[in-house]
């Protein structure tokens, strides 16, 4: 099936078997390695990317679902400001440690914020329930997130 | 001024992992590159009859024991795991061929017509069956003082016996790794804690000279254990391949294999038996350790040892006799994962001052108080306790932190709040250290130093730190040091990157020849200084009979768990843990407080919601959605705080800390737990099942 | 590679529905987990895809005379989003999966899927929703409960879609619902309860009391709560152990990976007692 979308911004056309994982496209047709498969059971978010938007797992998306919609990876979002404060935050917290869960995490963050840009404790931490980290304990996540905040003051 | 080695600064390698350009070595990309696929052992012990292949298209292969150029058992502590299966199979999972080849789809098409014919046999499951049959891979004793005379004498003795499950460790990067020749070298590269580990199993298994293999460290993505001896079966694998195909071969788990077939934490049974002077006090203590090892041993014998050399935790016991055993089952060979055997036997000694006091009558902690370690104490191995023990200052400031005895008077039912003490023991067990025998290298190019080492960074912050104590030692940024990149080929030996030794062993190497080369700096422009690790002289250790200083030196703590629990659904809610430990000097506080809190998350989890059972040797939770460990909101707000006690041959006086939280948390917990209900609490994870059968009494 | 239908409205659906017989895929979460291979493959499908998602039809959410209209394909995020849903249905949805997941999941999904954990169920079958179904010759409503035949199984037929869910717009006095999972995050639920109540003059005018992930299909017995209505909220209190044993023979749970029979059907009767002692 021949899928247009638009990727970081681009147009892009592809044709390819429907229901190819969009995890699997973005990593294998367009290279782009900051969508990592953790566990391709939407269990660890480690493949989040923004979907007009909003944060996804692509391992749960067939590519034809895609049609039409504006996709997001790390590849893109890192040019933006939004993206610079979450870095901050996220440097200055000690948010990251193995890195293999970071890209989901700022994808989840930026998806959590434009929806609430305000969130209290116990909502950040349900917006980013749905991405696992191992090393941290979240604590320092979750700070990272606060300091995004405070960073990137008016940009969502 | 003098700078704080202390004070925060930022991970030096935080900003390519935070936007993504960090390649870990599924993002790798490789010419001509096959992939690789395992074919496992569906059955838990059998004969393999017959294996029919169908029809191989050119350009795919098959790669099994009939290709190793060298010998067919990874090379561990006891080399006893076939690289491939050979002519039977033990558990269910184990590695019997590879098919090969260029497109992932047809890779998968070959493999679902691959027939094994088994004859199968009766296995072993359980821990239970196996100590009554007997299959022990490892027998271990060691005894302080007189223990047998005493029991002969002591009228009043209490048994008790406490059990824990597995654990996954659920790195967020699965196993991955990689291989290919380049023109007659053999280069590996993967997610990995002991490159030397990995170099010297293929040295078994490919039969090349030294010279001829370069194990190559990538961006590992977590590790816990999980990627300490593990990596060595994997490299043997695609290596294999890469000799047979003459490509690069990849090889990349995805996560309900890395389940299926990677090393655990040992399931284990505790029994104790004690003895009480004419005040209560313990006298003399029986213990009995059995982990399961699973089918194969391994490296199970180091982590018993570790497990039972931790058994008395932080008391004083004037008679102790210890037996640890690894036991034989056709399940998953268990492994190394952070605590090393220790959580085990740590839960169970806390658990058991706990239920003695609570018999007893008196108050735990004043109970535990009674008997704490203290310098030129005797360790259980009859070693010595060398450095100050801060238990008590670390104590008081964890009570009072916590406002633990408040609590503990005002807390109603349901409510519960639980104080463990323990310690860990720095660096490799007994003689280890002086075996491995690191060695690192600094390599000074004009005012750029490069630190070489085959210590790895894997999430716990080792380059950060690494470089940290390099650049304050020579005085210069830290921008001017260089991890040099973990190559075998390009790097010394300074060990594997396990317990919780890379910042106190390696990095007080490197502070050593750091100050050295400050002496020589300004000798010549270019130069090298290598150092290779001393076993502090006046440490002792019969490696025979188990006696001795254990460890060079350890590192302590104290934790406080507050819990709630639902009586309508027995949810455990864990609402805070306040944590006190002394590490010698943070390296670095933030990031040790990282390490801190992801430690303590993981004894969380252990102790609370991770299940993993197995039936009939086959796994119940085979993937993250029946294998659960924490998210964010499963954890409280975890403080941390440090008690400062510099270890002379520690750099900066950093010690052992790692492991410790992952140690020190499960038994808070279960105390919080056992407090909350006024029952005992034996078994790890409490899980809301296992609680309403508690406090209905079954 | 996979044969694949993207219509570009429902009638065209419906007759690709007709002419061939298709696994239709909506926000795929489920679909795309259970058909899934491994590392760097595509899920294995074995009929062709009927891809629905996109069908603005099946998107809206509107009320119509006393009844919400909620299309098939809405996105969770999108219900909870939404002023006209009832709040607890919000909560309720609130609770599932991840937000990553709740972004692309649809309401529908949840309903096909005909998990005896899906977490929609319980409030669709308290309020007696209804499903309407389409195939290319017409339309048929179905009540929530005859919807799910079973575990996994509805009665929805192979040339036909799930289009809407219709619930009625009515808040209830009482609404309480408690999920519980291995852990609080996204997990898979283990026992759930719904209850919702109306309540004048102290007295229980309607109430209703649906149970998760412990029988086959959601529990609820209408027979039970009418011996409830008219009943004083402290009659309520004095027969909540004996009510709650009435429902001990409905509760057929189950032992698997994330839980114990026992404590499922143990914790159910305790929820269900709480239900009614809190009123």
């Amino acid at each position: 099936m021949v899928i247009e979308f638009y990727l970081n911004n681009e147009k892009k056309k592809i044709d390819i078997d429907a229901s190819a994982r969009l995890l699997d496209v973005l990593r294998e047709n367009f290279g782009l390695t900051s969508v990592k498969e953790g566990c391709g059971e939407g269990e660890c978010g480690a493949c989040v990317v923004l979907v007009n938007g909003r944060a996804m797992n692509t391992c749960m998306i067939p590519v034809a679902s895609i049609m039409g919609k504006s996709i997001v990876t790390m590849e893109g979002y890192k040019h933006t400001d939004r993206y610079k404060a979450i870095e901050t935050g996220f440097m200055e917290a000690g948010s990251v440690q193995c890195g293999f869960c970071t890209p989901g995490f700022v994808m989840a963050t930026e998806s959590l914020l434009n929806q609430n840009p305000n969130p209290t404790d116990d909502e950040i931490k349900e917006g980013l329930s749905g991405n696992l980290c191992r090393c941290t304990g979240y604590n320092m996540i979750i700070q990272g997130v606060r300091l995004a905040i405070e960073k990137g003051a008016g940009l969502w | 001024m003098k700078e704080n080695i202390s004070k925060s600064i930022l991970r030096v390698d935080s900003r390519k992992k935070i936007n993504g350009e960090a390649k870990y070595i599924s993002d790798w990309k490789f010419d001509n590159v096959l992939y690789a696929k395992t074919i496992r052992s569906t059955v838990a012990k059998a004969k393999i009859l017959s294996i029919t292949l169908p029809e191989i298209p050119a350009g795919y292969y098959i790669v099994d024991k009939n290709e190793v150029p060298g010998i067919n058992r990874m090379q561990t502590v006891v080399s006893d795991h076939p690289v491939f299966a050979e002519n039977d199979v033990q558990y269910i999972g184990q590695p019997i061929l590879l098919v090969v080849g260029p497109d992932r789809e047809i890779i998968y098409s070959i493999v679902a017509k691959i027939e094994i014919q088994y004859k199968e046999q009766e296995a072993l499951f359980t821990l239970e069956e196996a100590e009554k049959k007997s299959t022990v891979f490892t027998d271990y004793h060691y005894r302080k003082g007189e223990p047998e005379t005493v029991f002969q004498q002591s009228g009043q003795l209490i048994e008790d016996e406490f059990t824990t499950g597995y654990q996954e460790h659920v790195y967020l990067e699965p196993q991955g790794i990689a291989a290919e020749f380049k023109e007659d070298t053999l280069f590996v590269y993967g997610s990995m804690q002991c490159p030397f580990y990995v170099k010297n199993a293929l040295l078994d298994t490919m039969d090349l000279p030294e010279d001829k293999i370069r194990v190559v460290q990538t961006i590992t993505g977590g590790a816990f254990g999980g990627k300490e001896e593990f990596p060595s079966l994997t490299a043997c694998h695609v290596a294999i391949a890469a000799h047979k195909t003459r490509h690069p071969i990849m090889m990349i788990y995805d996560r309900s294999e890395d389940i299926l077939c990677s090393t655990k934490r040992h399931p284990s049974k505790i029994r104790y038996k004690v003895a009480f002077d004419k005040n209560n006090q313990v006298l003399a203590l029986d213990v009995d350790v059995l982990l399961n090892a699973g089918a194969y041993n391994g490296l199970s014998p180091a982590v018993l040892q570790r497990a039972i050399f931790a058994a008395g935790g932080v008391y004083n016991i004037p008679h102790i006799n210890v037996r640890g055993r690894n036991f034989m089952t056709n399940a998953v060979p268990s492994g190394a994962y952070r605590g090393f055997g220790a959580p085990q036997t740590i839960f169970g000694i806390e658990m058991l001052f706990y239920n003695i006091a609570v018999k007893l009558g008196v108050d735990p902690l004043e109970y535990k108080m009674r008997h704490l370690l203290k310098k030129n104490d005797p360790t259980s191995t009859g070693g010595q306790i060398r450095e100050e023990v801060k238990l008590p200052e670390i104590i008081k400031k964890v009570i009072e932190k916590s406002d633990y005895y408040n609590k503990l008077k005002t807390n109603k039912k349901y409510q519960g709040i639980g104080i463990s003490l323990f310690l860990h023991g720095c660096g490799f067990t007994g003689k280890g250290e002086s075996v491995i025998n690191g060695k690192i290298t600094l390599e000074k190019n004009k005012d750029i130093v490069t630190l070489k080492v085959s210590s790895v960074e894997m999430g716990q912050g080792a380059e950060t730190a690494l470089r940290k104590i390099v650049a304050q030692t020579l005085k210069i940024p830290i921008e001017n040091v260089i991890y040099g990149e973990v190559d075998t080929g390009l790097v010394p030996d300074s060990g594997p990157t396990v317990a919780s030794r890379t910042t106190m062993i390696v990095g007080g190497l490197l502070r050593e020849t750091a100050m050295e080369m400050k002496t020589r700096w300004n000798e010549t422009e270019q130069f090298e200084i290598s150092k290779r690790y001393e076993h502090p002289k006046y440490l002792h250790w019969d490696d025979d009979n188990f006696s001795g200083d254990a460890y060079p030196v350890y590192s302590w703590g104290a934790n406080v768990a507050e819990v709630e629990i639902d009586p309508v659904s027995y949810e455990i809610t864990i609402k805070n843990i306040e944590a006190v430990y002394d590490v010698g000097v943070p390296i670095d506080n933030r990031a040790l407080k990282g390490q801190m809190q992801g430690g303590i998350a993981q004894g969380i989890g252990w102790a609370t919601i991770e299940v993993m059972e197995s039936e009939n040797g086959k796994l119940k939770q085979s993937n993250l959605t029946d294998y659960k460990v924490p998210t964010s909101m499963d954890i409280p707000e975890i403080h941390c705080s440090f008690v400062l006690n510099p270890y002379e041959f520690g750099p900066f006086g950093a010690k052992c800390a790692g492991e410790l939280p992952s140690v020190g948390v499960p038994p808070a917990v279960a105390e919080a737990v056992a407090n909350a209900l006024n029952k005992t609490i034996n078994h790890l994870p409490i899980t809301p099942e296992k609680l309403m059968e508690i406090d209905n009494g079954n | 590679m996979v044969e694949a239908f993207r219509p570009q409205n429902l009638i065209e659906a419906l007759y690709i529905l007709s002419e061939n017989e298709c696994t239709i895929i909506a926000g795929g979460t489920d679909l795309m987990v259970q058909r899934a291979r491994g590392f760097a493959l595509k899920p294995d499908f074995v009929f062709p895809l009927l891809f629905i998602e996109h069908l603005s039809e099946l998107k809206q959410i509107y009320n119509n005379s006393n009844e919400i209209h909620i299309g098939a394909c809405v996105i969770l995020t999108d219900i909870m989003q939404n002023e006209i849903i009832p709040e607890i249905f919000k909560e309720m949805i609130g609770k599932m999966a991840s937000p990553p997941t709740r972004n692309m999941a649809t309401i529908g999904g949840n309903l096909c899927n005909a998990s005896p954990a899906g977490d929609t169920l319980p409030y669709l079958y308290a309020v007696n929703a209804k499903a309407i179904l389409q195939n290319a010759n017409g339309v048929r409503t179905v009540p929530i409960e005859e919807f799910i035949t079973g575990v996994k199984k509805t009665c929805l037929q192979k040339n036909e879609i799930l289009t809407d869910i219709i619930i009625p717009d009515k808040k209830f006095d009482v609404n309480i619902y408690k999920r519980l999972g291995q852990r609080k995050g996204m997990s898979l639920t283990k026992v759930s309860l719904l209850g919702l109540a109306d309540i004048s003059k102290n007295r229980i005018r309607d109430i209703r009391i649906a149970l998760g992930s412990i029988a086959p299909t959601i529990v609820r017995s209408s027979d039970i709560e009418r011996k409830m209505i008219n009943k004083s909220l402290d009659e309520i209190k004095q027969i909540s152990y004996e009510i709650s044993n009435q429902y001990d023979k409905l509760i057929k749970p189950i032992d698997d990976a994330r839980s114990t029979a026992k404590y499922r059907k143990k914790v159910s009767l305790n929820l269900i007692k709480h239900f009614l002692e809190n009123l």
